[in-house]
């Protein structure tokens, strides 16, 4: 899995491509990249034109073409699969992005040049996405974090799944288009913002992880997600896991923690997941990877208690069955099976239930579940902010953001040259 | 949740490849060939918006000419899975007479100025010949293309057998046009099927037509059913010979266009086989000025010309070629007669790290070369190089690129 294809092998796969007209393979693509043709690049050798073709529509074409879940998007409607095998979209786009990464980037046309300018908070997809879009529009763009730019991709994805050098190769190409603030926004810093930029967008993501309220939570060895991820990025050798695992989760991030505790060496590494493996939100692949690598899963099972003195030893858990109820994402409500409580060992629980915003500093927005409530057009609700990326509707993809900040941008576009309040 | 679309923004610059050839300003080297694809105004126009550089209108005739269509008229040469390796037709020319072409010729002329346009023409008289020549010069239309190789057959005299086979008939077909027209740039149609290609070629040259362009497809039987042992494309179990254009006749056009440059000074307007960027630069260094599109258009659709415009202009990029230009004719010199060729012995050098031990080119070797591969214990391909030749066979069958190639005795 994800070793970039050969020429050969790229050409050969570009020539199963149907070419299809319409194709529903750009409409499933969040940011709708004109997929036949840079396929029809490839197929003709003409490479770098292909990997134009995916750098016009997307802005972290590294990273997606590393990870982007295909399966999901594009792949999953390929017209070819209803006659064998779906394209390998993205490791087709992948080679080409790598190609002209290998080669030396194509510069790009001189872009409009305004005296308007953009604040953009966040550096991770969203905002990237959302910063060299507003730059091809002719905006000045500032990009503020307190960290390194690239956001998830860098903080928490591991590096087994995503190596450094994609994301920066990507950076690289956008740092030309803006200009990155390091600094740490909080609400003064915000207000200054709001008033020296013509609008602003916010992309701040999550990156608080949500408690999993049970008993012993606060014992030693219990690590909320992130922290574990973050720190196992960061600092691998230093990062120590107990023997016996358990992880509480289903997302596809509870699998990144799984298949990294895996790797520090823990012996026995068990996920545990309230539903049933049809309900998991989860990307094929990295599913496959995961059990692939020694993770067990065990469904339709939820966390009672966390167990221990000072340090956890085990968790108590209780097996559920579905419903016929609906929750509103239509998947099946878990109801809890009474006397089916059994104990797993663990000397490290990971709680990956999901996260919710961070930032302490955004008062005043209208919220839904938490999260920044925008309209259609990504507005909050205060006049010349937008929002969009986890901070708008809860984990998503990279590409999914990639594409919000894109489309955020030409709503932003619309607000300063007065199309739009 | 489904947002708002919006046009993608370009960010990468389109490169000029525009450059002067028979004295008109082509955008770029891709021109629509005379075909179903240019005859009907709108589908020339969508041609045209998508980046076309000029498009030849599909055959024309005089009033009353009589063009008796018959269907299914397509059929195709699928070879290991490419559909439409070649397409065959038996199609005849537009059933659009000169007063449809003329309005056709006005309405792309003034639309698109910047873009060449042409039209196709078939008759059989002289003054036939001359009066479609002087209405589309009036019309306003910037190149004239005779088809005197219509795999059917030309109009009048001799029917079902093409002008251009005779080269007497060529030359005064050829002096008939070229009389008529005052203004306007000839360029004559040809067929690959002659004895002596350069004969037709200078044929035309003497007739003072301004362009050959070559060349037209190839007659072709293009399968049998053999159950009901009808032809293809069959009506109702009967056919006749098509003529075939698409991929597998490339290396005929090829042949034929190198062949004529090699030994007539006359302008060449290729077609025949080209669908890539890269065919293209392959009809232009054997001499042809620009390439005209029929097949590739037909199975895709006028979409091909982004990856046409954009692989050309990263091959020149990669050359640092600053025009199309410089392509033209740049591999007419390594074409030479077969007492010409080098005579260096040669061998076949596997790269035994790379080989996948599908032994492929073994048996070929074995059973059409000169037994000059072993088989290694792991399947490995193995050269004996006191047996090898140096044919090269072993090369083209292997499947891997890179894995064989040929090398000098040193």
């Amino acid at each position: 899995m994800n070793i970039a294809l050969t020429q050969q092998q790229a050409r050969i796969e570009a020539e199963r491509c149907l070419q299809c007209f319409d194709a529903p393979c750009e409409q499933a693509c969040p940011t709708h990249i004109k997929i036949p043709t840079f396929i029809s690049m490839i197929r003709s050798g003409n490479i770098i034109g292909a990997s134009e073709v995916v750098r016009t529509s997307h802005a972290l074409v590294n990273v997606c073409g590393k990870i982007c879940p295909e399966e999901t998007f594009c792949q999953s409607v390929c017209t070819r699969s209803k006659q064998d095998d779906p394209i390998k979209i993205r490791e087709l786009h992948f080679f080409a992005t790598q190609e002209e990464a290998k080669r030396g980037f194509v510069s790009t046309l001189p872009f409009p040049k305004s005296k308007k300018k953009v604040a953009v908070i966040g550096a991770g997809p969203s905002g990237l996405g959302c910063a060299f879009e507003l730059a091809k529009l002719g905006y000045q763009v500032d990009v503020f974090d307190k960290g390194k730019q690239g956001g998830v991709p860098s903080k928490s994805i591991p590096a087994f799944r995503l190596a450094d050098k994609e994301l920066e190769s990507d950076t690289k190409f956008l740092s030309k288009y803006f200009s990155f603030k390091k600094k740490t926004i909080n609400g003064n810093a915000f207000s200054q913002i709001q008033k020296s930029y013509n609008a602003t967008f916010l992309a701040v993501g999550l990156g608080k992880d949500r408690p999993v309220e049970i008993p012993g939570e606060k014992l030693k060895g219990v690590l909320p997600v992130l922290d574990f991820l973050e720190s196992a990025k960061m600092n691998p050798r230093k990062m120590k896991v107990g023997k016996n695992v358990v992880i509480i989760g289903g997302g596809n991030v509870s699998l990144d923690a799984a298949a990294t505790a895996k790797r520090l060496g823990a012996e026995s590494v068990i996920l545990i997941y309230r539903r049933s493996e049809k309900e998991m939100l989860v990307w094929k692949g990295e599913l496959e990877e995961a059990r692939k690598q020694g993770v067990e899963i065990r469904f339709l099972t939820i966390p009672v208690a966390l167990i221990g003195k000072k340090s956890v030893e085990g968790i108590k858990c209780r097996r559920t069955r579905l419903g016929k109820q609906k929750d509103k994402s239509g998947r099946a409500i878990p109801i809890e099976v009474k006397g089916s409580d059994f104990i797993l060992e663990a000397a490290t629980v990971i709680v990956a239930i999901g996260q919710s915003i961070a930032a302490d500093w955004l008062e005043g927005f209208e919220r839904e579940k938490g999260y920044i409530k925008v309209d259609m057009n990504f507005r909050t609700s205060q006049k010349g902010v937008f929002a969009g990326g986890d901070m708008i509707a809860g984990e998503g993809t990279i590409v999914q953001s990639v594409a919000q900040g894109k489309h955020a941008a030409q709503a932003i576009h619309e607000f300063i040259s007065g199309k739009q309040r | 949740m489904e947002y708002k679309k919006f046009k993608e923004i370009e960010i990468y610059p389109l490169r000029d490849l525009s450059y002067d050839f028979l004295g008109i300003h082509f955008e770029n080297p891709f021109i629509l060939a005379a075909a179903p694809s240019t005859d009907d105004l709108d589908m020339v126009r969508r041609g045209f918006q998508m980046g076309w550089a000029g498009a030849i209108l599909k055959t024309t005739s005089v009033e009353g000419t009589n063009v008796d269509l018959c269907y299914p008229m397509m059929s195709t040469f699928e070879y290991e899975g490419r559909k439409l390796f070649g397409m065959g037709n038996i199609d005849l020319i537009s059933e659009h007479h000169i007063d449809k072409v003329e309005y056709n010729v006005r309405q792309l002329k003034k639309e698109f100025p910047e873009k060449m346009v042409a039209a196709s023409i078939m008759a059989g008289r002289k003054e036939d010949w001359q009066r479609l020549v002087e209405r589309l010069e009036k019309a306003g239309v910037d190149l004239i293309e005779c088809s005197f190789s219509c795999p059917q057959g030309n109009i009048g005299e001799d029917q079902g057998k093409m002008l251009a086979q005779s080269i007497s008939a060529t030359e005064l077909t050829a002096t008939w046009v070229k009389e008529a027209a005052k203004r306007v740039l000839v360029s004559i149609k040809i067929t690959p099927h002659v004895t002596d290609i350069v004969e037709v070629a200078k044929a035309v040259k003497r007739s003072g037509c301004d362009a050959l362009t070559a060349s037209n497809s190839i007659q072709a039987l293009m399968g049998i059913d053999i159950k009901s042992f009808a032809p293809y494309p069959s009506l109702r179990g009967k056919s006749t010979y098509s003529g075939m254009t698409g991929p597998a006749i490339k290396p005929i056009t090829l042949r034929t266009i190198a062949e004529i440059a090699r030994n007539v000074n006359i302008p060449i307007m290729g077609t025949g086989g080209a669908s890539t960027w890269s065919d293209a630069v392959e009809f232009m260094a054997v001499g042809a000025g620009v390439v005209e599109f029929c097949t590739v258009v037909m199975h895709y659709g006028f979409r091909v010309i982004d990856d046409l415009r954009s692989g050309l202009s990263h091959y020149l990029d990669e050359m640092q070629f600053t025009s199309p230009k410089e392509i033209i004719g740049k591999a007419l010199p390594n074409i030479v007669s077969h007492d010409q060729l080098p005579r260096k012995r040669m061998r076949s050098h596997i790269h035994e790290n790379l080989c996948i031990g599908c032994d492929l080119c073994y048996v070929a070797c074995r059973d059409g070369g000169h037994s000059a591969i072993d088989r290694l214990e792991n399947r490995i391909a193995h050269i004996e190089w006191k047996r090898c030749v140096g044919c090269g066979l072993c090369n083209l069958v292997c499947p891997v690129d890179g894995c064989i190639e040929m090398l000098e005795w040193k």
